[in-house]
């Protein structure tokens, strides 16, 4: 057997580095380990009943590669679709940087999915992913037209371009991934969880990337994609929806962040980017909870809720959380602390009856 | 007369109006030959598509609510006509209702 080249009181130490270096921290632990269950570790017993077992064991932390079929194409200021193929899987950057941040970015987006889900692309079977990137002429926008995810350039005064920010990757793959599993219709509620859906697991795929916890989060999507001139941090806070930017140009954030100021629009689909700001505060409330690795507990809940057949395409904000909080119990059990979290961020954004304070109890 | 166009959606959710009074412009009896020639009654439900913009075109007593997909031809010489004559209003979203 190889002897570890880290010497353990090093790992040691590097584990208990927690905050700072939770990738590091968490692969250090691992290692002391060796091939113990890491549940044990953490103190969560394993309440995974056999037959909602994962198809096999995937890795919690991205040091293991996947193998995704990446297709960049090149619209040329164009709108065409799809435009030039310009990079295929395995081959070298092309120091565009559109061409390959994207590549990247839908790299670490299919290493989550296939090392935490267990699931192989956008549809579980390994199908290609496809973008496109510099689409039209200072085109502010990104999207996923059911076959790729399209990304312009921005016009360069408010918005600098849609590949450099982790998130905003993840957001339009996971929309392919949504439409593959619950197909929540897009226009009012269930279309505002699709956005928030895509939004949960955008902000998933950069902290998975990153290594960070639920602490350590900024919560923002889009981070990084305006200009300079734009007093913004982010298109949208999942912890603090209203508060990701407040320019002259701009105007202020306008997501809301209880349901009680849910807007009624008819507007972009019925204010799905709008109020997705309620269930993405839910999310990071939970995460925030229960702290540690956000994919490891509301990731799973999240994409059991997603996969499991019992959502139907027009649900609406309650019937998604009281989803949720049933996949909690099934996959952590009844009373879990990951179920009452989960139920404590409904009740928080005013989603399920309850002060949001059942926390607190025990 | 006065085009409106006011464009929502995309993934940043941002609303943004274009506004042209077309008895102000110097060539306003093309424009009003483009009004008169769109195809305002003829725009067929489009499935939404995630994070793509949604228009809404008006021009008393006109008005048409289109996706992104279907602004081509005579609608996507009016929208670039719009774009290039007007400055563009950015716009917060409507109030939270109340409940």
């Amino acid at each position: 057997m190889q002897q570890p080249i880290v010497p353990p009181y090093l790992l040691d130490r590097i584990a208990d580095s927690g905050h700072r270096f939770p990738l590091a921290a968490e692969a250090a632990r691992r290692s002391l380990l060796h091939d113990a269950p890491r549940r044990e570790l953490r103190g969560v017993p394993p309440l995974l009943p056999p037959d909602r077992a994962e198809p096999r064991l995937p890795a919690a932390l991205p040091d293991a590669p996947s193998h995704p079929d990446r297709r960049i194409s090149d619209a040329e200021g164009t709108e065409k679709l799809p435009g030039r193929l310009v990079r295929r899987e395995g081959e070298h950057a092309t120091g565009d940087e559109s061409v390959d941040d994207a590549y990247n970015g839908l790299g670490d987006t299919h290493r989550l999915y296939d090392r935490v889900f267990g699931r192989d692309s956008i549809d579980g079977l390994g199908m290609p992913l496809e973008a496109t990137v510099h689409f039209g002429e200072k085109y502010d926008n990104a999207f996923w037209d059911g076959e790729r995810m399209v990304f312009g350039d921005g016009d360069g005064e408010v918005f600098r371009g849609f590949t450099d920010s982790l998130s905003v990757i993840g957001h339009e793959l996971s929309h392919g991934v949504t439409e593959h599993t619950a197909g929540l219709r897009y226009r009012g509620q269930p279309g505002a969880l699709n956005e928030h859906v895509s939004d949960a697991f955008g902000a998933l795929v950069e902290q998975y990337a990153l290594g960070q916890d639920a602490e350590a989060a900024t919560w923002l999507i889009g981070e990084g994609i305006f200009t300079d001139e734009v007093q913004g941090r982010a298109l949208r806070s999942m912890l603090e929806p209203g508060t990701a930017y407040d320019d002259d140009v701009l105007g202020r954030d306008p997501q809301p962040a209880h349901m009680r100021d849910y807007v009624e629009t008819t507007d972009d689909n019925g204010g799905v980017h709008l109020n997705s700001g309620i269930p993405n505060r839910a999310f990071a409330l939970a995460a925030r909870e229960l702290g540690g690795f956000a994919w490891e507990h509301v990731g799973r809940i999240w994409y059991d809720t997603l996969t499991s057949g019992r959502l139907g395409r027009d649900a609406t904000f309650a019937e998604f959380a009281t989803e949720t909080v049933h996949q909690a119990e099934q996959r952590f059990g009844p009373g879990s602390r990951e179920a009452k979290a989960v139920r404590s961020g409904w009740q928080t954004v005013g989603v399920l009856p309850g002060s949001g304070e059942a926390r607190h109890e025990e | 007369m006065e085009i409106i166009v006011q464009r929502s959606g995309g993934l940043a959710g941002l609303r943004i109006t274009w506004r042209v009074e077309v008895d102000e412009q110097p060539d306003a009896d093309d424009w009003v030959l483009l009004v008169d020639e769109l195809p305002w009654r003829d725009v067929p439900p489009a499935p939404p598509e995630p994070d793509r913009y949604v228009y809404r075109i008006e021009c008393e007593p006109h008005e048409a609510l289109l996706a992104e997909r279907q602004v081509i031809g005579p609608w996507r010489e009016l929208v670039d006509r719009v774009r290039e004559t007007a400055p563009p209003h950015r716009e917060p979203p409507p109030a939270p209702r109340t409940r």
